[in-house]
């Protein structure tokens, strides 16, 4: 009986860790900084790449990651546009809406990518990138984790020019 | 496997110690879980279905969660579970995960593009000047039937063609689901149609063409209801085609005190102006950098 | 109950006649009296400005040889003139010379519009009628119109969209090229009493389709930070038809060019759907020396399409010897133009730009809309 209770009283304090684990500030937050990105464009064809579209891109698309992150995080489709469009707005909708469906989100915590322009359109309006991210992804279910995993991943990523700003039109993991 | 997690607080350490010897008591002391594997492809191709199998018996949850698909359901261990081509339209890395009396099996596999079906043509720009070398832009992104970026080399061909003139066939292999092409603008002003192409899909722009600057500019007067009436020759670019309808040719009429000047639009290929008639004053033409000639008012052209 | 109607009538009646004879009191009545002719100026400007132009007009010697009618038009403006968006504010009156029967008075008017304060100068002249002073108004003298049909050829450019819903690839009409051919920083006075920099340029539109251009400078000084951004606003014709050029000003008030080390320079332009009419020409340009000693730019516009200019709007570039823009200056001209109708303008010139200074003319304008255009 002594040892019953003793076993409840760990599971108990086990379970309120676990929960002050799920309750910590989340770096998918909106607000949260930008994960640090660091861009090298020296194998960009046909179009050179100019420096104030380096700043941009990286600027944007450290931005497109946190409203990815905060989306997920929040299931809130709405936060998308600050970073996607097209494609893969529509992807990560369609992502958004089967987490509502199935009661889950995904944190993402973001440990910051390595960005190589692989492509950079003739007329300067869309580049297309390799990203190695390394993030950390929870999913969560009802409130509990149920799985964590830090995922060093390769992306296809596609940007493109739109309402005077650089957004991701396809993130396409790759094998 | 994830784990159960244990976070330090501000409880003291011996407190700690207790709650992490609990948590491996309560480890110990769970149901042993039934054991389970989980087997699924390496690779898929989008939009096809995958069956899922795994090993065991009872109650399970399954959850599938990838680009575009967050999926949590209930199986059965042992029997198959059978995901659906819908749900496995989306390029990228898929994580399946079967957890059954707190224990959890993951597996990962990936949807890979499939042939290219469709394709997103950038051609720029709308409006080139004739006879520009490497004036003119197409990139062709390949996507398969899913809007998956199709990653595996693509055959492209591009194609530029003006009516009754020669047309520019280029054929080229996309790299990484991108194909592209530079290609001069013809000497011939018109709307040229620009294609791109993979087998069984093709896209098509239209690249105006529009004369260049004006090659000759000569014009001629004649007496009119109140003053002079000056005409520009039909004005062409040196390739002989017809300067569009709008550009502004500008006459100066300087009579030795007073000048007066109009900005007349070429209209059905002349342009046409009204000024004073100032006896010996000279007039000239000109549009944009190019100057035309001069006349005196009742003198010789 | 039927005396108590009838006493509420009376009234109303009474009330109705003493606020009608109040109105014509205050109106001057039937008679107006000018004791001088600074008070025959004035009080017909008073009139002007609260749009009463008959009482005006009751202040106008019959020696003027106009009507009421033709009076209103002069001062209220016509055809959608500019004057007819105005109002006038303010008036100051100066004695020229006056005799016994007759005097010349300065009138400096000042009008608010649609495109900001407009200042208006004339010298009238001011007779004795019996024992009342009244004003010469010299009547306009603007030709009608003659009656007849013009057959135009118009030509205008309209924009197809894509349709609604994203198709990212699908081509879209681009924005039409522009160049800024040149640009010049000067330290001067604003014309308001303010002094700063200005920028001054020109733009061309080297396409082939019409474009809405827009100017924006930003002076960055000796650390790199901005001290100011400003865009052109109306010294600049902001619809360029293909190859047209127009100059810009951008004025910055305060700033000073000691503190600017780098000025940069963005021009935009939007496709616009956009007429290659109407075509005014500017005729007799010349640089006259007005009565002060000014130098002023004078010339006629002169409308040679088919439809009434509302309101024409005159900017002037200066160049030096090598062909750099020195001087932008503008001004409205407040009366419509008719189709083939000359009508004159003038613009203040600075007066250090020597005694034949380059320039170029160039006229931009604001037509109302008319169905079926």
């Amino acid at each position: 009986m002594k040892i019953l209770s003793r076993v409840l009283l760990s599971l108990a304090a086990c379970f309120g860790l676990g929960m002050a684990g799920v309750a910590a500030p989340s770096d998918s937050a909106p607000g949260a900084s930008a994960p640090a990105i660091a861009l090298d464009v020296s194998q960009a064809a046909p179009r050179q790449v100019e420096d104030s579209t380096v700043r941009a891109i990286t600027r944007d698309y450290g931005r497109a990651w946190q409203a990815l992150a905060a989306a997920l995080g929040q299931n809130r489709a709405d936060l998308l546009p600050e970073g996607f469009v097209g494609v893969a707005r529509q992807k990560l909708s369609e992502r958004i809406a089967e987490q509502q469906r199935s009661g889950l989100v995904t944190r993402v915590i973001d440990h910051g990518h390595r960005l190589q322009a692989v492509f950079y359109s003739p007329e300067g309006s869309a580049m297309e990138l390799r990203d190695t991210a390394r993030y950390e992804i929870q999913l969560v279910d009802g409130g509990s984790v149920v799985s964590t995993e830090t995922v060093t991943a390769s992306y296809a990523v596609l940007m493109t020019v739109t309402d005077d700003r650089w957004k991701v039109r396809v993130l396409q993991e790759t094998e | 496997m994830p784990q159960p997690v244990c976070r330090g607080t501000r409880a003291g350490r011996a407190r700690i110690a207790r709650a992490l010897a609990g948590c491996a008591a309560a480890l110990v002391l769970m149901p042993a879980a039934l054991a389970q594997e989980i087997t699924v492809p390496h690779r898929v191709a989008a939009g096809a279905g995958v069956s899922i199998q795994t090993s065991g018996s009872g109650a399970a949850t399954l959850y599938l969660v990838g680009p575009g698909t967050a999926i949590k359901r209930g199986i059965r261990l042992g029997t198959p579970a059978e995901v659906s081509g819908a749900d496995l339209r989306n390029a990228g890395r898929y994580k399946v995960m079967v957890r059954a009396g707190g224990e959890a099996h993951t597996a990962n596999f990936f949807v890979v593009p499939g042939a290219a079906q469709s394709i997103s043509f950038l051609a720029r720009p709308s409006r080139v000047p004739v006879a520009a070398r490497d004036a003119i832009s197409g990139v062709a992104f390949v996507f398969d039937n899913f809007q998956n970026l199709t990653t595996a080399p693509a055959s492209v061909t591009f194609n530029l063609a003006i009516a009754d003139g020669p047309s520019i066939t280029r054929k080229t292999e996309s790299h990484e689901g991108i194909a592209w092409t530079r290609l001069d603008s013809a000497r011939k002003a018109g709307a040229a149609q620009f294609v791109a192409s993979v087998p069984g899909v093709e896209v098509r722009r239209v690249v105006q063409q529009v004369a260049s600057d004006p090659c000759e500019l000569r014009f001629h007067i004649k007496p009119g209801k109140s003053g002079i009436e000056a005409e520009t020759d039909p004005i062409r670019d040196c390739s002989g085609n017809a300067v569009p309808d709008g550009t502004i040719v500008t006459f100066t009429e300087n009579d030795g005190r007073t000048r007066s000047t109009v900005d007349a639009r070429i209209k059905r290929g002349v342009a046409q102006a009204q000024l004073p008639a100032a006896p010996g004053a000279t007039i000239t033409v000109a549009s944009g950098v190019v100057a035309g000639n001069e006349v005196r008012v009742g003198g010789e052209p | 109950m039927t005396i108590r109607r009838l006493g509420l009538a009376a009234l109303m009646a009474i009330a109705t006649l003493v606020l009608l004879a109040a109105g014509y009191a205050s109106s001057g009545g039937a008679a107006s009296h000018a004791n001088t002719p600074e008070a025959a100026v004035r009080s017909l400007y008073d009139h002007v400005r609260t749009r009463d132009f008959p009482g005006a007009f009751r202040y106008v010697a019959v020696a003027s040889n106009t009507d009421v009618e033709r009076f209103t038009r002069d001062v209220a403006g016509r055809d959608g003139s500019l004057r007819t968006l105005s109002t006038l504010q303010d008036v100051n009156t100066s004695v020229l010379h006056e005799n016994d029967t007759e005097a010349a008075v300065r009138a400096n008017t000042h009008w608010s519009s649609a495109v900001g304060s407009l200042y208006d100068s004339r010298e009238l002249r001011v007779v004795r009628e019996n024992e009342d002073w009244k004003v010469v108004w010299p009547s306009d003298k603007t030709p009608n119109v003659p009656p007849q049909v013009l057959a135009l050829n118009f030509l205008r450019w309209e924009i197809i969209h894509p349709a609604a819903g994203e198709d990212w690839g699908a081509q879209n009409a681009e924005a039409p090229r522009v160049r800024i051919l040149n640009m010049t920083p000067l330290q001067h006075d604003l014309g308001n009493g303010l002094q700063g920099v200005m920028i001054l340029g020109e733009i061309v539109n080297e396409d082939t389709v019409p474009g809405f251009v827009s100017v924006t400078a930003t002076l960055l000084g000796a650390n790199g930070e901005s001290l100011g951004q400003e865009t052109a606003f109306d010294k600049i014709s902001h619809t360029l038809l293909p190859r047209e050029v127009s100059p810009f000003r951008i004025d910055f008030p305060g700033a000073k060019l000691a503190d600017i080390r780098k000025v940069t320079m963005e021009p935009t332009a939007l496709l616009v759907p956009a007429s290659a009419d109407p075509v005014i020409g500017v005729l007799h340009q010349r640089i006259e020396t007005d009565a002060r000693g000014h130098k002023i730019l004078k010339g006629e516009l002169v409308n040679q399409s088919g439809e009434t200019v509302n309101i024409p709007h005159v900017i002037a570039t200066f160049y030096n010897e090598a062909g750099k823009v020195i001087w932008v200056s503008d001004g409205y001209v407040d009366h419509a133009l008719q189709p083939q109708i000359p009508e004159p303008f003038q613009l203040e010139v600075r007066d250090d730009m020597g005694a034949t200074p380059r320039f170029r003319v160039t006229v931009n304008q604001y037509t109302i809309e008319r169905q079926g255009a």
